[in-house]
């Protein structure tokens, strides 16, 4: 009971606080122009001429937005598979076999991070264009796993330590090849650390901007954050009520998808670190 | 001087390139079959069963007023491309982002034939067109370019256009009539501005020229440098900004600060500004006319009140830089030259459309192409009170606006100052009491000149 | 291992080749790291070469400049700030996720009701697009319509005109860019760190239980161990992202405010200099500055990580 209590005293502030942005995103997405500008108005809540849907309405006929959901989407998918492909064996390899040469190379891969995108994107947009991927969202597919995959396996790798080589070994001892051992024992008790991958490159691929911005020019084909940020602030006046609408979109379902994610972590393991 | 012809520089970016080569080789067989994909959503259907000169892409900012870009998009590319039979594609992207985009396609030696920016950029010159041909045009047809164009798109060392200004946009105080009417003062001199600071202040509503790391930052406090007389380079591009007339200028900035303004202004991005005054909480601020404009099309209570002058009077005179300088330049490896030379002629020619369909934002950098007479005549049709607000834009367009870079041309050294806020910092410094005005003149002074010496070195300026 | 191998048939010989560790690690390892060389080893090259060429605005070659471009930008007094921001910006930002973080998922592992709704509003930062989130901040922190000064001069702690200005102010903004990177990056950790104490498998658990380890005991002899390899990469992910991500700064202070520039960073210093005005050389110099210095923590800490072995 004190725990439960102790819980909803730690949890319940920080939830609130970090949620508190959202809800302001909220009001001001369905807030009438006039009453947003007017500071007498309370920023808590709507005036008499809100909620409105003439944001929405903006975002939705006067720009490209779904075009934006849509390519925003399918990148992430692609980068996800793209990414647990190659990181998925990389990180066992990492944990469990490699020598001092796999060792090296494991390093050398997370190296890569260390260049900001913001020097590497004008030499990248060369290679884009000597493959005849600019304008392309295929570009950003073929990119984006540069900067997932490094640390995807080494997070993998973090993930298939806690399982002890005692597992593996008894599979082993039973007649098991390394694959199957792999297949039939590891990944699924991996599920954990696979589906913290997901969350994990999936949000990199909507967040990511220096890239999506420089390959791809015209507005049909950008993604969700370039298109809002390029094309709903015009000067000196950001489209407030639209850019939040457009914010609020992609956030509530993906923070359902990786809350539902955190469960298949825990239902996986009933009893386990979880009482 | 940076040549292309000398052969050691060729063969050094001959290595580069089959370097990249080998590394993007593993990349290639993604790229096909990703390409052809790709293909197949971009670009509307070509004209069919007419003979096409090719295609034309463009990109340019996503203008503060959406109908100028609905009118770029929608009627006059499009009628442009059937009269010529070229295919135009327009892009936009939010303008603080073109400069980062320019320099991509420079590197790839790959994008849109004709791009746009805010603000010449004299550092691309090695890779644009010599965009003479297009001036002499429309020089044939409308009359000679502007004197701010002309300092600002020209080199004189190299004697080459490195960009068509196609519209520049002057640069007003707005300021709140009713606050200021209940103080008894306008904002005619400087002098005025000062004495009316501590009083608007008192009454809740402070001045707003920003110090902040930011455009209108920039803008606004060298134009105020100008009317006192200090500049920051000379017609020969040395470096003029240690002087007296600086000192005294920082010092009656402080004063408007310490006795008439808020920490506000060191915190603005190009919107802030913007907002002091839409909030009701500002009494003047420097900017272009996105700040009336976007009060009367939100109704906002004061925006009958909202008058718009011209920078006001210092010791040396009224002088304001443009707020922006509409340029579009012509990349060397651009596909279709000739199209966009045509394109940009015919745009500028026929300016009278692009103004009215702006707002009267974007002004001809060539005068002929809507004699500013005619544009008194447009503008006093425009019903927004006070009625005919916006005719000053013209006196200011004539008598008020230069280059920056006055007295000298715009040109790379300037560029970089002005993109590392050097500016602000220094008004700033002495606003803050954080230094002397003499000291923090030295050490702008110190500053700006190595980045000078960089560039000369570099054989820019 | 060897007797095992040695009494399979002859034709499995080819698959026993897998079974040695160091070649099928390798095997495992190559496609991830071919394909991230390849594609970043080139344009990384030449990103060094550019620092020593006087190259300018997207030219990818120039006139070679040895050190002088290092010279000149590491003695630059405002990158040496910015250097200095930079380190105070990560570690702050990453002490607080890793506080914060930390409860949270402990917290979050017992069940309570309101659970789900809680974790979901908790995760909502991360699955925001940063670049609009920035923007509910922006506002959030706007000079004239925030809504915290609208909130303390409503409740009278201040005047009007006297309310702190969150992004004006030389100490407010740094704390105002650490909050919002913090604010974005704790999701994150949380679900880290969960998934890390729910990989902990049954069988280490009921060992702990049958040996009597419980709470802090527990905590310190099966937990922390556990979670120290995938902690560490974490803990370096988010120091290696907030050295060299520009966004939050980029977009919320541009580097300012005047006179202090306090928030500029060598990310922003590094794109004003490089792109914005065009001396790609001196740009590519000042970015250059963290590879040293993230490559020996990177090292460091990944190597701490994979020695850091469950038995």
């Amino acid at each position: 009971m004190k725990e439960k209590g102790l819980s909803y005293l730690i949890v319940g502030p920080f939830a609130i606080i970090l949620a508190f942005p959202f809800y302001v995103m909220v009001i001001t997405a369905f807030k009438n122009r006039t009453e947003l500008y007017d500071p007498s108005i309370t920023p808590y809540w709507f005036g008499k001429q809100s909620p409105t849907w003439d944001n929405a309405s903006y975002l939705f006929h006067e720009t490209q937005y779904p075009r934006w959901l849509a390519n925003t989407a399918i990148v992430g998918v692609c980068v996800v598979a793209v990414t647990l492909v190659l990181a998925v064996p990389a990180g066992y390899a990492l944990a469990r076999l490699a020598g001092r040469v796999g060792q090296s190379l494991g390093v050398g891969i997370f190296l890569t991070y260390l260049v900001p995108p913001t020097l590497l994107f004008i030499p990248l947009f060369w290679v884009i264009n000597q493959v005849h991927l600019q304008n392309s969202i295929w570009s950003l597919v073929l990119v984006y796993p540069s900067f997932t995959v490094p640390f995807a396996t080494w997070l993998l790798m973090g993930f298939f330590k806690t399982i002890p080589a005692e597992l593996e070994d008894a599979a082993r001892v039973d007649g098991a090849s390394r694959l199957t051992t792999l297949t039939r024992v590891v990944f699924p008790i991996s599920v954990p650390g696979i589906l913290t991958v997901v969350i994990f490159s999936f949000s990199l691929v909507v967040n990511e901007f220096v890239y999506a911005f420089t390959f791809i020019s015209p507005s049909d084909h950008k993604m969700v954050s370039t298109g809002v940020y390029t094309d709903l602030i015009r000067g000196d006046l950001p489209e407030w009520g639209a850019i939040m609408v457009a914010a609020l979109i992609p956030s509530i379902p993906l923070a359902l998808l990786y809350n539902t994610f955190l469960d298949r972590f825990i239902a996986g393991f009933t009893g386990g670190a979880f009482r | 001087m940076a040549h292309s012809d000398d052969p050691s520089h060729r063969e050094g970016r001959y290595d580069r390139r089959e370097l990249l080569r080998k590394a993007g080789a593993g990349a290639v067989s993604v790229g096909v079959a990703g390409s052809g994909f790709g293909q197949a959503f971009y670009g509307p259907l070509r004209f069919k069963g007419r003979w096409l000169k090719g295609d034309l892409s463009l990109i340019t900012w996503a203008h503060f007023v959406p109908a100028f870009d609905v009118w770029l998009d929608k009627t006059w590319a499009p009628e442009w491309g059937q009269k010529n039979d070229v295919q135009v594609k327009v892009d936009h992207i939010l303008n603080t982002l073109l400069p980062a985009r320019a320099q991509a396609e420079v590197a790839a030696r790959n994008g849109h034939d004709i791009f746009f920016d805010l603000a010449p950029r004299p550092q691309f010159e090695d890779n644009v067109i010599n965009h003479r041909e297009i001036v002499q045009e429309v020089t044939r047809k409308v009359g000679k370019i502007g004197h701010i164009a002309q300092k600002a798109t020209y080199n004189p060392k190299t004697k080459k256009y490195f960009a068509f200004s196609d519209n520049y946009v002057p640069d007003p105080v707005v300021w709140r009539h009713d606050i200021w009417n209940g103080i008894g003062v306008s904002p005619n001199t400087w002098d005025s501005v000062r004495r009316a600071a501590p009083k608007l202040k008192a009454a809740g509503h402070p001045l707003g020229i920003g110090q902040s790391a930011e455009l209108d930052s920039n803008m606004a406090l060298m134009s105020f440098l100008m009317c006192f007389g200090s500049f920051v380079q000379n017609e020969k591009h040395q470096v003029t900004i240690k002087s007296k007339r600086t000192v005294e200028a920082l010092k009656f900035m402080a004063d408007i600060y310490q006795r008439g303004e808020t920490e506000d202004i060191f915190g603005w991005d190009p919107a802030g500004n913007n907002n002091f005054l839409y909030s009701g909480k500002g009494s003047m601020i420097f900017n272009a006319i996105s700040a009336t404009r976007t009060p009367e099309d939100n109704k906002l209570p004061f925006a009958d009140n909202l008058w718009i002058w011209p920078i006001p009077k210092g010791p040396h005179g009224r002088l304001g830089y443009q707020h922006v300088m509409g340029s579009w330049w012509i990349w060397k490896f651009a596909k279709n030259q000739a199209a966009a030379k045509k394109f940009l002629a015919d745009l500028e020619i026929n300016y009278k459309d692009a103004f009215l369909a702006s707002k009267y934002y974007n002004f001809p950098s060539f005068p002929g192409a809507f004699p500013f007479a005619k544009i008194r005549k447009a503008v006093a049709q425009d019903t927004h009170k006070p009625r005919g607000k916006y005719g000053v834009l013209t006196t200011i367009a004539q008598k008020y606006t230069t280059n920056p870079g006055h007295p000298g041309y715009s040109n790379a050294a300037f560029g970089e100052m002005f993109s590392k806020f050097l500016i602000p910092k220094m008004f700033a410094e002495v606003s803050q009491k954080k230094m002397t005005a003499q000291e923090a003149v030295n050490a702008a002074d110190r500053e700006i000149k190595q980045i000078y010496a960089k560039w000369r070195k570099l054989g820019k300026i | 291992m060897e007797a095992v191998a040695a009494s399979r048939p002859r034709g499995r010989r080819l698959t026993n080749v897998f079974e040695r560790p160091g070649v099928f690690a390798s095997v495992l390892i190559s496609p991830a790291v071919i394909f991230v060389l390849l594609l970043v080893g080139g344009p990384l090259l030449i990103a060094i070469g550019l620092s020593f060429t006087n190259a300018t605005s997207g030219e990818l070659h120039g006139k070679w400049v040895g050190l002088e471009n290092f010279r000149n930008e590491w003695g630059n007094p405002t990158f040496q700030q910015a250097v200095w921001h930079t380190f105070l910006f990560t570690v702050i930002s990453q002490a607080v996720v890793l506080v914060v973080a930390g409860l949270l998922a402990h917290a979050l592992t017992k069940n309570f009701p309101g659970k789900w709704l809680l974790r979901f509003l908790i995760l909502l930062p991360w699955a925001a697009p940063i670049a609009l989130s920035l923007m509910v901040w922006k506002w959030m922190f706007d000079t004239s319509y925030s809504i915290f000064n609208w909130t303390l001069v409503h409740l009278h702690l201040y005047k009007p005109l006297e309310v702190p200005q969150y992004l004006a102010q030389p100490k407010l903004a740094m704390a105002s860019v650490i909050t919002v990177h913090a604010w974005r990056i704790i999701p994150f950790a949380v679900v880290i760190f969960l998934a890390g104490l729910a990989s902990i498998p049954k069988e280490v658990d009921d060992a702990a239980a049958i040996d009597g380890a419980t709470g802090f005991r527990k905590f310190w002899s099966v937990t922390l161990p556990l979670q120290l390899p995938i902690a560490t990469v974490a803990l370096l992910f988010g120091i290696v992202f907030t050295a060299t991500d520009m966004a939050i700064v980029y977009i919320l202070t541009q580097g300012g405010p005047p006179p202090s520039f306090s928030t500029e960073m060598v990310t922003t210093w590094s794109y004003k200099t490089g792109i914005e005005a065009g001396s790609l050389g001196p740009g590519a110099a000042i970015s250059l500055f963290l590879l040293p210095v993230l490559a020996v923590v990177s090292i460091a800490m990944l190597l701490f990580a994979r020695r850091a072995e469950v038995s």
